[in-house]
């Protein structure tokens, strides 16, 4: 039988060390020893990945290994979140993420969302090439309280500055913060699109976004 | 009207030959930003080999940019060998289906034709274009993919990428047949009389590990250039991104040039493999040639040849990647007109004069 901190130091080494594979079956026997869902996710399956994101920016991982560890946290959520106490949740909100229409990379996008979800907020990825109504529509429809616009086209840009207007229309920019980024994406870019941030790296995004919505310490 | 007083093959011989030139050799590396110069659209590129010739040469006769490149995307050599790409009206190709979705299909792929597979027939009838219109001006360039790059347009980015982990004998197996693909293009580009210049953006330390890097890509890069060589041509390298620590690796291959991005230093790259390499960057293409002023272009052009104009195996003013299609005209100019300034031979005395100069008219 595994004390509970040997089994969070599972979960966090097998994301990790990539184990994308093992992340499930040590979830369960998380579970069927009776700990609690909400720690292994944030003590183990999260810490592993916050201990990658450090990795990265150290230079040590690079993209696939962050891929491949969020393929471990994404295996080892699968197996834990359904069993959370809602009433212990301290989840972050909702943010909207996806990459602007007339363009499909997406690997810039990913990595925010990874980090984003890793860190706590509820993601809905809108995916690439996305409609502007999309994103309008996560804020008016499922309650997306940031959106996050990504593109490495400059022939795509033009889309987030007209996602900031409609969101104006439609009068919900006041109850949303957009931040931006990719390639051709620059801080004078987005302050004369009227968006409220924007990072350079998928780690930055972290801290810009909670230091938006209150959640910095 | 030029504003030059050399063509860029007057220029480019002066320079290699120790005798005075003009100015330094620019390449503000436009890419499909040529058809708004000459006025096309860039689906046009697709089905129209002069309408790629006649918009190079409108960007030269425009800028007088040192450069003049059969390219349009990173996807022709995927797309000949069974991807499926994306054309929109007027923007860049973009990859819509990789060739295969699983490793148990690499067995099918097949090395592309270059005289007869998607668009490599177009581009190859270009560069026979190209180099009539450009005869006497300077020399043309044929771009191609590196193999390993292309392995994620056959494959798929994000499977691909995970593969370098899960199954890199897939990963090689895979380059293997994308080299094919890329010698028998450069073979073909050659023997037209251009020469090749390869991107490998995956290639890049903001995507994969200098180690990935050395096992899943140097090998099948070091056979496309000692291919060429063997032709009797050498190539450009460009590789996106940060590449500090594959810059030795890339120049221990005897290039013509290795073309860095602007999140690379010069200084630094100057300082590893200067003795061999010629550098080739770095102003930024995104927040500065697209987004900046003519002001902000002048300044970081000026900065970027401070740093690389000692450089002892010779540089050449470049963006650090491909421009947006949308960056404004009157940025290229900046770029070009300033560097024009500098002339020839370049002191660090008439750059930082220069330098003075434009950052008190701020």
């Amino acid at each position: 039988m595994s004390t509970k901190e040997e089994l969070l130091k599972e979960l966090s080494d097998c994301v990790l060390d990539m184990e994308d594979e093992d992340a499930a079956g040590i979830a369960q026997r998380y579970l069927d020893a009776g700990y609690d869902a909400y720690d292994g996710i944030f003590s183990g399956l999260v810490d592993g990945m916050n201990r990658a994101a450090a990795l990265y920016e150290q230079e040590e991982y690079f993209v696939p290994e962050l891929l491949i560890c969020s393929d471990a946290m994404y295996n080892g959520l699968d197996v834990l979140r359904p069993h959370v106490d809602r009433s212990k949740m301290k989840q972050k909100c909702k943010v909207a993420i996806g990459v602007v229409q007339g363009d499909t990379h997406d690997i810039g996008k990913n990595l925010v969302k990874i980090m984003l979800e890793a860190s706590g907020y509820e993601m809905v990825d809108l995916g690439r090439d996305v409609p502007n109504e999309k994103f309008v529509e996560a804020v008016t429809a499922q309650g997306a309280k940031a959106i996050a616009l990504s593109t490495l086209m400059s022939t795509s840009m033009v889309n987030m500055g007209e996602i900031v207007k409609k969101l104006e229309a439609q009068g919900v920019r006041d109850e949303v913060k957009v931040i931006v980024g990719g390639g051709p994406i620059s801080r004078g870019f987005a302050d004369r699109i009227g968006a409220d941030g924007y990072s350079t790296t998928a780690v930055e995004a972290v801290s810009l976004l909670d230091g938006m919505m209150g959640y910095s310490a | 009207m030029s504003k030059d007083e050399m063509t860029p093959a007057e220029r480019g011989a002066a320079i290699a030959q120790g005798k005075d030139a003009d100015r330094l050799p620019c390449n503000p590396n436009i890419a499909n930003g040529v058809a708004r110069i000459y006025g096309c659209k860039i689906s046009e590129f697709n089905h129209d080999p002069k309408a790629i010739a006649k918009s190079q040469m409108a960007a030269y006769e425009r800028f007088g940019s040192d450069s003049l490149r059969v390219f349009t995307d990173l996807f022709t050599w995927a797309e000949a060998m069974g991807a499926k790409v994306n054309f929109p009206d007027d923007d860049t190709a973009d990859l819509e289906e990789p060739a295969i979705h699983d490793v148990n299909e690499i067995d099918k792929l097949r090395p592309a034709d270059p005289h007869k597979d998607g668009r490599l027939p177009v581009h190859l009838e270009a560069m026979k274009y190209l180099k009539e219109y450009s005869a006497g001006i300077m020399g043309c360039s044929a771009g191609v993919v590196g193999p390993f790059t292309n392995t994620f347009f056959l494959c798929g980015v994000d499977q691909t990428l995970k593969l370098t982990h899960k199954n890199p004998d897939a990963i090689r197996r895979l380059c293997e047949i994308s080299l094919e693909t890329c010698e028998a293009y450069v073979e073909a580009a050659m023997e037209i009389g251009l020469a090749p210049t390869i991107s490998e953006p995956m290639s890049s330390c903001t995507v994969v590990s200098p180690k990935v890097f050395r096992e899943l890509s140097l090998p099948y890069l070091k056979e496309l250039v000692d291919f060429i060589h063997a032709h009797g041509f050498n190539p450009v390298v460009h590789i996106c991104g940060q590449t500090n620590r594959i810059w030795k690796d890339v120049a221990d291959l005897g290039i013509a040039g290795w073309s860095i991005d602007n999140v690379a230093s010069i200084t630094e790259c100057k300082r590893l493999v200067g003795d061999t390499t010629k550098i080739m960057g770095n102003v930024d293409p995104g927040s500065i040639m697209f987004s900046g002023t003519p002001q902000d272009v002048r300044l970081k052009t000026l900065e970027a040849m401070r740093e690389g104009y000692d450089n002892p195996s010779g540089y050449v003013v470049m963006s650090g990647c491909s421009l947006p299609v949308e960056t404004p005209f009157e940025n290229i100019d900046a770029m070009m007109d300033v560097v024009r300034e500098v002339g020839y031979p370049v002191t660090e005395e008439k750059i930082d004069e220069l330098l003075a100069k434009y950052r008190d008219a701020e």
